[in-house]
């Protein structure tokens, strides 16, 4: 009698769709954005964190 | 360009890293006395605040929140202020910060202890402390984003997007798993019931996974694994494009905790689905962070610290692969429940976590203190021993879930269960818990050799609490120049619509995965026969939550052949509508109870074992590692607060009649005297009041609404009688029986069948219904359930039952 409790619920399958969906697009927006970034950039910025050592302090100078 | 001059706050970097160690300590130190407790129940010390039900929280608690979060705020505190060039936003909530967060871990650890606890795995707190969390959190995050706001340099690195995102994460999971209703200064009721409430704990405890263990580090190892290895991380690209799809798949994949339970299939199918799809993001954060050493290895070898980061890196690597595959129905079978998950939990934690932990502080410790590493080599032995030791923690652990899984599907020819008693499955595997207790001490024993070499790094530095650095005035780009400017490093420079976009992002995922919920309440066909707990199940079911049984013992069965023939019915969605909270447990240390209370089904134990049972676990069966817990015998319920539950749970729209609050107290007491009686006639003196008729009350409660009422005793036996002869007596079959039953009787009637408590002895002349043949097998086949004894027709083969009598009534009687 409360076999059927497992079954699905209609129309439920809506929610996941959507969300697939949403994930793929905005998945595909950002790998061309990231993809047409200039590598220039790109190196700049994460060879900037290294650098942090070398600000002066009056102490190190 | 003018520069300007920065003072960088280290003092509270500092302090973050003595409350890393102080609290990693504890929390690792907790670790080993559960290890023990599992393997020896004795060193739960017969005291109701140590035994593991209480302590197991404190540990997860104090590893996650007090060592890992410390951990994760010393990195944050340090590695923002250098990387966005400006001091921390407000001195006041960095202090505030720190200073709560220790209050919050010390009232953490005192109530969880006392029993104040919502049973909600790592959100166990009770809701005063989950508004001060709350509190803290805003606090960090104001002070996080508003040094982005104040920050020198025009863009914001990888490593802060990931902390960005663990405080908007970490600040929504808070606050969507903390709805409940308070009842009373350190209680109260989950405003979920059921199923929901465990999609929503899941959908938690999963992300708190992922936003307080993976993206803080993922953070850490951005910004540490570089400075340490002295080279840029392999990929910007690859970070940006990890970074989205990890936060946008990881709130969906909870449901992965909750496979073959009672929850739609949709759900389930949902976090199968995007736990796959993580394994791409997370192994793009493993591959950036291990590429980044590529020709730098030989550091690798000489610096401790890289050798953890490296150890760490591979662990996540690991363990976001098992992940996923833990999520495919057909392994999850075997990893849930059992060890796996405990193994793979530690493989985590202990390397992941801790490894970049450990990293971390070996090159922070010195940098901060000006000087050198006391001792490299004591570093490196750290590094060895506790490699080594979560190995020995975390191999066996996996032994042991597969010989347990193993052993509790197998079946005879007959068809019957082969170990239909849990225990021995339980017994079996308790060596490999000797081994866990060698590799969590080697693994605190290299955490003392950490604590001890930075204490002596610490000494001989000096560290200068207002560090003075300079920066160049950062000049304000403005309004977006499309062709200069990307739209990615548009979002960095505004770090406010970054964390909007981030929260967009996460809450996307959350709705997916909890709406749909709301609807399924509505969805499920409700159980008729299921009733509102009495006042007196009521009462006890508080104590199972507060004594943390679900840490042991889950209450699910699951549709497999294997779980029915041990347990019985499977568990259905529509079960569970009044429970606030949900009690499904996710470790099967003991046996399933959600059948505990089917008179006649394979699990019920009568009033009188659970007393004895209760009281002294070791009695009935030698080799359980259950608790005393008899304390429950000299504790009362509290009957005061009893109305005011009824209250709240109608507030929660259980359907109590109305007024019922009223007259709660009265039903409570006629049936605890029903109860009492009940034990009178086994020849046991109990007092209505006590806890323990109202834990054996809800016992006797599980599963007994879905259960057709048991036909009683003997009038229905007679017409059943099959006629036995004569019983099989070769030294082969008395042999056989013997072992039934050592595994199966001697719970009840004692090793040697003379009787114990009230559990009648086999060995006299005294038969209560008859010792021919005929009469013994009849017994051992139907049993008489509701008088305690069990029918074994279900895991018994006939021979194997006419072994057993055999043995009754030829080698014990003599
Ligand atoms: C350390 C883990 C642990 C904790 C905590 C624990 N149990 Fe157990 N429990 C076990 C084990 C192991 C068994 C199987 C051996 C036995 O019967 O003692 C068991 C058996 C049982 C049984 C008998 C099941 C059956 O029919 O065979 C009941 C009932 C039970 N526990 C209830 C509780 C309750 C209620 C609590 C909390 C007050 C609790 N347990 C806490 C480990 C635990
Ligand atoms: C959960 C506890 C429990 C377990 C386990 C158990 N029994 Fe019993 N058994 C009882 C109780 C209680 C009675 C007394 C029933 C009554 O009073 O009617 C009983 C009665 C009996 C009797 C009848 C005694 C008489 O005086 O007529 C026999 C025979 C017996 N059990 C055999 C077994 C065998 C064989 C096993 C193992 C396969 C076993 N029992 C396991 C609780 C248990």
């Amino acid at each position: 009698m409360i076999s059927s409790v497992l079954e699905n619920i209609q129309g439920i399958e809506i929610y996941y769709i959507i969300g697939l969906l949403l994930f793929v697009v905005f998945f595909v927006v950002i790998l061309i954005r990231t993809l047409r970034m200039p590598s220039k950039e790109a190196e700049h910025i994460k060879n900037s964190i290294l650098n942090d050592n070398e600000i002066m302090t009056p102490s190190n100078k | 360009m003018e520069d300007q001059k920065v003072i960088y706050d280290n003092k509270t970097v500092k302090l973050f890293i003595l409350a890393t160690l102080v609290w990693g300590i504890v929390g690792v130190l907790v670790g080993v006395v559960i290890a023990l407790q599992l393997r020896f129940p004795a060193f739960n010390f017969g005291l109701e605040f140590t035994t593991f039900g209480r302590v197991r929280p404190v540990h997860t608690n104090a590893i996650i929140f007090a060592f890992v979060g410390n951990a994760i705020f010393a990195g944050v505190y340090y590695s923002m202020q250098r990387l966005l060039k400006t001091r921390m936003f407000s001195d006041l909530l960095s202090k505030f910060h720190f200073w709560t967060w220790q209050l919050i871990i010390v009232l953490a650890a005192v109530t969880l202890l006392l029993g104040f606890t919502t049973s909600k795995e790592y959100a166990e707190l009770e809701w005063p402390i989950d508004i001060l969390i709350a509190l803290v959190w805003i606090a960090f995050g104001v002070n996080m984003i508003g040094t982005t706001v104040i920050r020198r340099v025009q863009h914001i690195y990888a490593a802060i997007w990931w902390y960005i995102a663990t405080f908007v994460g970490v600040a929504i999971l808070h606050v969507v798993n903390s709805f409940e209703l308070p009842i009373s200064l350190f209680k109260s009721y989950s405003l979920y019931s059921g199923a929901q409430d465990a999609v929503v704990q899941w959908w938690y405890g999963h992300n708190a996974v992922a936003f307080f263990l993976t993206t803080p580090f993922l953070g850490l190892m951005y910004y540490y694994l570089p400075k340490a290895a002295e080279r840029p991380i392999y990929s910007y690209k690859l970070s940006i494009i990890h970074f989205w799809s990890l936060i946008f798949l990881y709130m969906w994949a909870g449901p992965h905790h909750l496979l073959y339970q009672a929850l739609p299939d949709w759900a389930q199918a949902l976090g199968v689905t995007f736990s796959i799809m993580l394994i791409a993001p997370s192994w793009g954060g493993m591959i950036n962070g291990l590429l980044t050493l590529r020709g730098a290895w030989d550091k690798v070898r000489d610096k401790a610290e890289l050798k953890f980061l490296v150890v760490a890196v591979t662990a996540y690597g690991m363990s976001t692969f098992e992940g996923p595959m833990m999520s495919i129905k057909f392994v999850n079978q075997l990893t849930h429940f059992t060890d796996w998950t405990i193994g793979h939990v530690h493989i985590a934690g202990m390397a992941w976590n801790g490894g970049i932990v450990f990293g971390m502080l070996y090159w922070l410790v010195p940098k901060l203190f000006r000087t050198k590493l006391y001792s490299e080599k004591l570093a490196n032995a750290h590094f060895w021993i506790a490699t080594l030791g979560i190995l020995i923690y975390a191999i066996p652990l996996y032994w042991s879930a597969v010989t347990q899984w193993l052993m509790l599907r197998e079946y005879t020819p007959e068809g019957f269960l082969a170990y239909p008693n849990f225990l021995e499955t339980l017994t079996q595997i308790l060596p490999m818990y000797t081994f866990r207790i060698l590799g969590g001490t080697m693994f605190m024993i290299g955490f003392l050799l950490m604590v001890f070499n930075l204490a002596k790094t610490m000494k001989a530095g000096s560290m200068v609490a207002q560090e003075e650095a300079y920066a160049p005035v950062l000049v304000e780009l403005g309004a977006r120049d499309p062709k200069k400017e990307g739209m990615h490093r548009f979002l960095e420079r505004k770090s406010v619509r970054f964390s909007i976009v981030a929260f967009i992002v996460l809450a996307i995922g959350g709705a997916v995965e909890i709406i749909p919920m709301t609807f399924v309440k509505s969805n499920v066909p409700t159980i008729e026969a299921v009733k509102p707990y009495t006042p007196l199940e009521l009462a006890g079911r508080d104590i199972y939550v507060s004594e943390g049984c679900y840490n042991c013992h889950s209450q699910m069965v699951r549709p497999f052949r294997w779980e029915t023939d041990r347990y019985g019915e499977y568990s259905k969605i529509g079960e569970f509508v009044y429970d606030h909270p949900f009690q499904w447990g996710s470790r099967r240390t003991g046996p399933d109870l959600a059948r505990a209370g089917v008179v006649g089904g394979p699990m019920y134990k009568n009033a009188a074992w659970h007393y004895n049972h209760f009281m002294d676990p070791q009695k009935m069966n030698e080799q359980s590692i259950m608790p005393k817990y008899s304390w429950l015998a000299e504790k009362d319920i509290d009957l005061d607060i009893i109305p005011v539950k009824i209250r709240a749970m109608q507030k929660l729209g259980v359907p109590y009649p109305d007024g019922f609050d009223k007259i709660a107290v009265d039903d409570l007491k006629k049936q605890a005297s029903g109860i009492v009686a009940d034990l009178k006639a086994s020849g046991i003196t109990a007092d209505p009041n006590k806890q323990i008729i109202a834990m054996i009350a809800y016992m006797h409660k599980l599963g007994r609404d879905i259960s057709t009422p048991a036909v009683n005793d003997s009038t229905n036996m007679a017409t059943a009688k099959v006629v036995v002869e004569t019983l099989p007596t070769t030294p082969a079959d008395l042999n056989s029986g013997k072992e039934i039953f050592g595994k199966l009787c001697a719970s009840c009637h004692g090793p040697e069948g003379k009787g114990q408590a009230t559990f009648p002895n086999l060995t006299d002349d005294v038969w209560i219904h008859g010792g021919t043949p005929t009469d013994v097998v009849n017994t051992i086949t139907n049993g008489y359930p509701v008088k305690g004894m069990l029918p074994f027709k279900s895991q018994l083969s006939d021979q194997q039952i006419k072994q057993v009598a055999s043995f009754i009534l030829n080698s014990l009687k003599k």
